[in-house]
This record gives structure tokens, C-alpha cells and sequence, in this order.
């Protein structure tokens, strides 16, 4: 690895997506002040929202980064669907159960993996 | 109704911090937990990981800066990077802070928009409905506050618990970010949102292909200008036609 992490770089790229990030907030607060709630432009950037973080989601799912990326992929989709149909099985919706399930399922899969 | 449901605002308040205090608290400790796990890994030290979760607070780009980092980009290519995984954000707030009542609009807004993550914009775009305005800002500021205060503490103890935890455990707690979001999309009602939803899905990993870093603000745009207009065109009760 070529990267020095004791360096001033770490810091830089902290401070430079840390000013990114909040600059995306404060631009919300600024652009929020003139949109209203019952208004088309409030329509439309919540489906572009909804899409955005769905889009996020399903990365995460399907093209993880690090640990993840170690489970065959039909098995996170798997734990994924028997999740949500815990999640849906009841019209007061499961949160707590689903994602317990999801969690153990996945924890199960890395304890037999490491199993001898 | 139960748009009167608190008695004041001090209520309200106190009633966000108990719905913090279940799964979105449960959840931000788990991923940011698996977050410092990861920094441990690769060798950062505690102190920038517990930083860059109080003061950028925001998941997916911190994972986003860390491989970055780690695969040596550029500072430049780094900070653009992050930059649009937040990019969702300002859609975020933007759909959030007009809820709120008129008095609570003021440049205040600029503090307590740093406490926004996904989790918090969930469960408020779900409860705002059923409370009067006036409360939303009390609510909003006992939900976020727990979630922001916990990322910290979760990424430090992470980082220090990774050599000794075993590693079915972390994969268990790395899960339950994205498991997080994608039951919350059950709970979303609106045919717009849910059609904006489905397509983001599909057209996500194909974006993703052509360009990582942008193709989220790329799937947003296309995906969600999409189900606008076929929820506008088709769905879309039509406007009764005054007669004579």
C-alpha cells in the first residue's frame, strides 16, 4: 500500500467530504424554503429521492464493498426475501422481527462458513 | 384525528427520542459499528473514524471515502465522490423541511440539518402525516439527535471490538444497513413513490456499470422523473371536469 494514513492526506480528504457532505444539507435547507408541500416540485423530488435511495440500496445489496462482498450474492438476496416477507407478513409491519431475522440469518451463514 | 396528539412541544420532543430509541438507534449503532470495524481493518486510527462519523454523518459516503482513500484516489476525486453519494440529501431535506410549521423555517434549520441520516428521514416522512406542524420540528429534533450522538460512539467501539469479535458477527452487523432500508420501502404508500422505487432498483445497477460515483444522482434523476410522469399521465386520479 502505497498511501500514507498517518499523513496530512487522511485529513484533507476528511475535511474535503465532510465540507461536501454538509454543503449538500445547506443546500436543502436554502432550496427548501421556496418549494411547498402540495406542489408538483415536491412530487417529483420525492419520486427522484425514493429512487436515489433505492438505488443506493440495492448497491449495497448486490455490489457491496468489503465483508459483504465475501457471501455469494444469491444468498444476501435470499436473506433479503424471506426479511421482507417476515416484514409483510402482518399489516402493522415486522421491523423489529424482519430485520432480526436477516441479521441471524446472516450471523448463521458466517458461523457455519468458519465451521470446520 | 390525531393531529393533536401532544399536549405541547416538549411532548413531542420526548416522544421522538423514544421512537429513536428502538430500531433507528439499533440500527445507525450496527452499521456505524461495522463502519469502524472496517477503518480497523485497514489501519486509519480511531480518532479520524469516530471524527468522520460525528462530523460527516452520513454511511454510505464515509464507506465511499474509506475505499477511496485505501484504493489511492486523488483528494480531489475523493471529496467529488462523497460529494454526490450526497447529493441525496438535499432531495431529502428538500421533501422534509416544508413539512414543517412556518414559525420553524428559520436559519436554525442550518444546526439541526446535520443531524439528518436516511433513518431519521424515514421514519419522520412516515409520522409527520399524523402530527400537527407545529410539533414536527420538536419530533424531528428527538428522533435525529439519539441517531447522530450514538455514530460515534458505535464507530470507536467498532474499531476497537474488530480484533476480538468473531467475523460471522460483523457480517451480521454489516447487514443491517441495507436490510434497514429496503423493509422501510414497504412502508411507503404512494403509487409515485413505490413505482420510483421499483425502477431505482432496476436502473441502479445498470448506471452503475457505466459510472459509479455519479450513478446515483444519474438513477435518481432518470428513475424518479420517470415515475412522476407515469404516475401524472395514467394514475394520477384526473381532475373532475367542471360541468356546464
Amino acid at each position: 500500500m502505497t498511501v500514507d494514513l498517518q499523513g496530512s492526506g487522511v485529513w484533507l480528504a476528511l475535511s474535503a467530504a465532510c465540507i461536501g457532505t454538509y454543503i449538500c444539507r445547506a443546500a436543502g435547507v436554502k432550496l427548501s424554503g421556496h418549494i411547498h408541500q402540495d406542489s408538483e416540485v415536491f412530487r417529483w423530488l420525492s419520486a427522484v429521492t425514493y429512487a436515489m435511495v433505492a438505488a443506493l440500496t440495492v448497491r449495497m445489496i448486490l455490489m457491496p464493498l468489503g465483508l459483504l462482498a465475501t457471501v455469494p450474492v444469491l444468498l444476501r438476496v435470499l436473506i433479503c426475501a424471506l426479511s421482507v416477507a417476515v416484514m409483510v407478513s402482518s399489516p402493522q409491519r415486522r421491523l423489529v422481527p424482519a430485520l432480526l431475522t436477516g441479521t441471524l440469518l446472516m450471523l448463521a451463514y458466517g458461523v457455519w462458513r468458519t465451521s470446520p | 384525528m390525531t393531529l393533536n396528539r401532544f399536549a405541547n412541544r416538549r411532548e413531542a420532543f420526548w416522544r421522538g427520542i423514544r421512537d429513536a430509541l428502538g430500531a433507528p438507534v439499533l440500527v445507525l449503532f450496527a452499521g456505524m459499528v461495522g463502519f469502524g470495524a472496517m477503518g480497523h481493518t485497514h489501519g486509519f486510527d480511531a480518532w479520524t473514524m469516530g471524527l468522520t462519523s460525528l462530523l460527516m454523518f452520513a454511511l454510505p459516503g464515509q464507506v465511499v471515502m474509506l475505499e477511496m482513500f485505501i484504493s489511492g484516489s486523488s483528494l480531489l476525486a475523493i471529496g467529488f465522490a462523497v460529494t454526490l453519494t450526497s447529493t441525496r440529501f438535499v432531495t431529502m431535506v428538500v421533501t422534509l423541511f416544508p413539512q414543517l410549521h412556518r414559525r420553524d423555517r428559520n436559519p436554525l434549520l442550518y444546526v439541526w440539518v446535520h443531524m439528518l441520516a436516511m433513518t431519521a428521514w424515514a421514519v419522520s416522512m412516515r409520522e409527520f402525516p399524523a402530527m400537527a406542524p407545529k410539533y414536527r420540528l420538536n419530533y424531528f429534533i428527538g428522533l435525529a439527535l439519539p441517531c447522530w450522538l450514538i455514530s460515534p460512539i458505535g464507530t470507536v467501539l467498532g474499531y476497537f471490538v474488530a480484533g476480538w469479535v468473531p467475523v460471522a458477527v460483523t457480517l451480521g452487523l454489516v447487514f443491517i444497513n441495507p436490510l434497514f432500508f429496503l423493509l422501510t420501502f414497504t412502508d411507503v404508500k404512494p403509487w409515485v413513490n413505490r413505482m420510483a422505487i421499483g425502477l431505482g432498483c432496476v436502473l441502479g445497477p445498470v448506471f452503475y456499470v457505466f459510472d459509479a460515483d455519479s450513478s446515483l444522482l444519474l438513477t435518481g434523476l432518470v428513475a424518479g422523473t420517470l415515475a412522476y410522469f407515469i404516475d401524472r399521465q395514467w394514475l394520477r386520479p384526473q381532475p373532475t371536469e367542471v360541468q356546464g
